[in-house]
C-alpha cells in the first residue's frame, strides 16, 4: 500500500517541483539539468521503493507510475486549459528582431540559448531569426527570416 | 462485411496565431497569472526548507525536547518530531533518588515498542518484565550520573504518547508526532 501511496505522491511532487523550475529541462539538456534529474530522480526513488525490495513493491511502483502518466495524458486531452496547466504555455521569445523580454525573463532563457538553437539551423547570427518560440518541451524552435536569409546566400 | 472508415475532421484555425502567421497558441495572459503561482510556489517551498532547517518537521533544534521529573528520579530527552522508520535516540537520565537497592527499575510504555519501534536497549537491562501495559526494566546501577537509551526507529506514522517511570517515583509522559 505504501509504495502506491509513496509512488502517487513522489510522481505529484515531482511533477510540481518541475512545472515550477521556469527553465524546463527536457529537450535542453545541459549539465545544469543533467544535475537535477539525476538528483531528483535518485532522492525521490528512496522513498518510494522504501525498503522493501521484492518483485511485488517494484511491480506496483510501476504500475502506479504508469497509472498516473496515464490519468494526466487523459487529463491533458480532454480539458486544453489543463495542457496549459501540466505542459506549460509555448512562449514566443522574439519576434521581427525584437526579444520578448517578458517571455525571455519568465523562461529563464538567454540570448545564447536562442542562438544555440539557430546553429542548429544553420543560422549565422540572431538577425537571421524571423521567430524563436520556446516550446513546451523546452526546445527552442527557430523560424528563419527568409528575406535575410536570402540576402545572405 | 464494408469496413468502415476511420473517423477524420477538417483542419481548422485553431491554433493561435502570431503576427498572423505563426501558429504558435501561446496565450501571454495565462502564462503571467501561472508566474505568479510559481511564485507563490517557490515562496511556500522557501518557507518549508526554513521550517525543516529549525526543526519543525523533525531532525532539527526545534524538535529536540526535554521532560523532567519533579523529585528528580529521571529525566528524560528525545525528539518530539519522529520521522517514520528513521532512526533516533530516546535518553533517560537517573538522578540518585532513581537508585533503589543498587538497581535502577524504569517502566516504559508499550508505545515506545509498538509505535515508536525501540530496536535497542542500552545498555542491556539485567532483566525485562512485562508489567501494566508495558515494560518494567532492570538495571544494575553504581554511582550517578547514569543514563539509558532508547534507539527508536518509529514503524507508524501519526501521534504517538509514551509514558516512562523510574517505579514508584513520578511518572513522565510525552507526546510524539511521527513525520511520514
Amino acid at each position: 500500500m505504501y509504495t502506491v501511496l509513496h509512488g502517487i505522491a513522489g510522481y505529484l511532487l515531482l511533477f510540481l517541483t518541475l512545472r515550477v523550475l521556469r527553465r524546463r529541462p527536457g529537450a535542453q539538456m545541459t549539465p545544469f539539468e543533467f544535475v537535477l534529474i539525476f538528483l531528483m530522480g535518485g532522492v525521490i526513488i528512496l522513498t518510494t521503493m522504501d525498503d522493501d525490495h521484492s518483485v511485488t513493491n517494484s511491480t506496483m511502483g510501476v504500475i502506479t507510475i504508469g497509472l498516473m502518466h496515464r490519468l494526466f495524458a487523459l487529463i491533458r486531452q480532454r480539458f486544453p486549459r489543463a495542457a496549459a496547466i501540466i505542459d506549460g504555455e509555448t512562449l514566443v521569445l522574439l519576434k521581427d528582431e525584437q526579444w520578448q523580454k517578458e517571455a525571455m525573463k519568465g523562461g529563464a532563457i538567454a540570448d545564447d540559448d536562442v542562438m544555440a538553437a539557430a546553429r542548429t539551423k544553420g543560422l549565422r547570427t540572431l538577425q537571421a531569426i524571423k521567430y524563436a518560440v520556446l516550446e513546451r518541451n523546452g526546445a527552442i524552435s527557430i523560424v528563419k527570416d527568409k528575406q535575410r536569409q536570402d540576402q545572405k546566400g | 462485411m464494408p469496413s468502415s472508415a476511420p473517423p477524420t475532421a477538417p483542419v481548422r484555425d485553431s491554433v493561435a496565431k502570431v503576427n498572423d502567421e505563426l501558429a504558435v497558441g501561446s496565450d501571454l495572459e495565462f502564462q503571467r497569472r501561472w508566474w505568479k503561482f510559481e511564485r507563490a510556489i517557490w515562496i511556500f517551498f522557501t518557507l518549508l526548507i526554513v521550517l525543516d532547517v529549525l526543526g519543525v518537521f523533525g531532525r532539527g533544534p526545534l524538535a529536540k525536547a526535554r521532560l523532567r521529573a519533579a523529585d528528580g528520579s529521571a529525566e528524560v530527552t528525545y525528539e518530539r518530531i519522529e520521522r517514520h522508520k528513521t532512526p533516533s535516540v530516546l535518553t533517560a537520565h537517573f538522578g540518585p533518588s532513581a537508585i533503589q537497592d543498587g538497581k535502577v527499575r524504569l517502566w516504559v510504555s508499550d508505545d515506545l515498542v509498538k509505535e515508536l519501534g525501540n530496536q535497542r536497549v542500552s545498555p542491556q537491562p539485567e532483566s525485562s518484565r512485562l508489567e501494566r501495559g508495558g515494560i518494567l526494566y532492570t538495571f544494575p546501577a553504581g554511582a550517578p550520573p547514569l543514563a539509558v537509551q532508547f534507539s527508536l526507529e518509529p514503524s507508524s506514522i501519526g501521534r504517538a504518547s509514551i509514558s516512562l517511570e523510574v517505579q514508584g517515583r513520578d511518572r513522565l509522559s510525552a507526546n510524539i508526532f511521527v513525520m511520514p
